[in-house]
């Protein structure tokens, strides 16, 4: 069976760097980090938009206990990418980054994945 | 449209018993509430859970001769018990129905090893965020931010241990220190073992009908349901604060309250102990950034200002996700009607029942439920 991914779309911009690849809202500007149909806040209509690759992190955390495909511990992430949405990201090490640290999103991971810098 | 009262509420006991059907459960709170509120049949069931199999409703209620009436089961993540007894209420106030059953059941034991993860075709889910790492950013960020220390999470966890302490229906119970709830294993930073609910299984229920009266009957002054809000930057508040705050403006004035602070008892969604700092804020039992040392000096215990979770809440009487919000509203039952023994909040005349459940992707929670309730 096919299963769709859901997790955000990371893609390779012409520049180089890996964004987002999200919809932003045309009537309220409500950036969302996954391709839906209409606006999450007010129902609006969307067009394609790319997010980050920088962003900063809203809160962090360890998971030290086991979850399915997962091998603990792991450090996850929600990253509010520069005028961009609040991802869940992966970020490498066991602990976890401080809240307000600078990250940027990673390619070729299959889940979203940022490094601290700085 | 009919003023609504509860005319009776039971519960299982709670615990894991993976060798005890839902069957058994369900009519262990159920025979409970119909001895509670007398002997007339209900006109239609409304049945809340979140991971039972199809058909779950009239399985139990076949086996306890209730069939031939309408009969809906709800799903809302962790207020789904909550969400039965909304919509029970809201068919007697209308004049739908007469009487109605609401009835909350879950077995967790069978279901999960440990902590649940959200459904995994949404991006937190496919992403790995148990549900204790949801909760464990609101702490992170809570501490970050200042508006709560290690030792105010974990007197949330004493508290509730030792509240239990006085409920023989709860699953665990006990008189534990700041330092040995810091102590216990770590689960997602900064929450250890003993700040995260149980995995539970059991089953509550309320018989909901027209206020006669009746010396036992207590009043449903108000009620309200919301699903959440998208959750991102737009919020200054950590994820579940709005949907609480919200939905508790409604029910408050719903009940023509002007504060939460009129409460005198109150039964939170404390699945882990942030869940309990942030939604005594929200609900505007405390000020904002003061839910930490409210646990802290002993404002939110039994014989506090604002006594919360006298039960023991979800962390210590256990959380069966369906089954919950009703046991929350049969612990408020008992303590309006000065029922609640070694737990009782004196003179208790009115009370609040807070369930929320969330999980989905971007959602400031799935539903969130707040009823308010008067003493007979």
């Amino acid at each position: 069976m096919t299963v769709v991914d859901p997790r955000p779309r990371v893609v390779v911009a012409p520049d180089g760097a890996p964004h987002v690849a999200g919809v932003r809202c045309q009537a309220c500007a409500e950036p969302v980090a996954y391709p839906w149909p209409a606006c999450p806040e007010c129902g609006g209509p969307v067009v394609a938009a790319e997010f980050g690759p920088d962003g900063v992190v809203w809160s962090a955390t360890v998971v030290r206990i086991p979850v399915a495909g997962r091998t603990p511990p792991y450090t996850l992430a929600y990253v509010d990418l520069d005028d961009g949405p609040r991802v869940l990201a992966h970020v490498d090490g066991d602990s976890a980054p401080a809240v307000g640290t600078r990250v940027r999103l990673l390619a070729g991971a299959p889940d979203p994945h940022v490094e601290v810098i700085g | 449209m009919n003023a609504v009262a509860v005319h009776g509420v039971g519960t299982s006991h709670f615990g894991r018993v993976p060798g005890t059907d839902l069957v058994t459960l369900a009519w262990n709170a159920v025979s409970e509430a119909l001895a509670d509120a007398g002997p007339e049949p209900v006109d239609a069931v409304w049945v809340g859970t979140v991971f039972a199999p199809a058909g779950v409703a009239q399985r139990v209620l076949r086996a306890m001769g209730i069939t031939r009436v309408p009969v809906v089961t709800v799903e809302n993540a962790c207020a789904s018990g909550t969400t039965a007894f909304a919509e029970a209420c809201e068919a007697v106030r209308s004049g739908r129905y007469g009487r109605v059953l609401a009835l909350g059941l879950e077995q967790m034991s069978t279901a999960f090893d440990g902590a649940i993860t959200p459904e995994n075709t949404d991006p937190e889910g496919a992403t790995g965020l148990a549900l204790p790492a949801l909760y464990a950013m609101a702490a992170t960020r809570y501490l970050h931010d200042g508006a709560v220390t290690p030792a105010q999470l974990a007197a949330v966890s004493v508290k509730n241990h030792a509240h239990a302490l006085h409920n023989p229906r709860a699953q665990y119970s006990g008189r534990y220190t700041v330092d040995e709830v810091l102590a216990s294993r770590m689960i997602a930073d900064p929450l250890t073992l003993l700040q995260c609910c149980p995995t539970s299984d059991g089953a509550a229920a309320a018989v909901v009908g027209p206020a006669t009266g009746g010396p036992r009957e207590v009043g449903v002054r108000g009620v309200a349901l919301r699903s959440g809000a998208p959750w991102g930057r737009r919020s200054p508040h950590v994820w579940g604060y709005d949907i609480v705050h919200e939905t508790a403006a409604d029910a408050l004035a719903a009940a023509g309250l002007h504060a939460a602070t009129d409460v005198d008892v109150v039964e939170v969604h404390d699945a882990f102990t942030i869940g309990e700092i942030v939604t005594t804020e929200a609900l505007g039992l405390v000020a904002p950034g003061e839910g930490g040392k409210a646990a802290e000096t002993g404002v939110t215990a039994l014989g506090g200002a604002h006594p919360v979770n006298p039960s023991g809440g979800l962390l210590s009487r256990g959380h069966p996700l369906g089954a919950t919000g009703l046991a929350q509203l049969a612990e408020i039952v008992w303590q309006l009607r000065g029922e609640a023994g070694g737990r009782q909040v004196e003179g208790a005349r009115i009370g609040l029942v807070e369930t929320m459940g969330g999980g989905v992707s971007a959602l400031d929670g799935n539903a969130c439920v707040v009823a308010v309730l008067e003493a007979p």
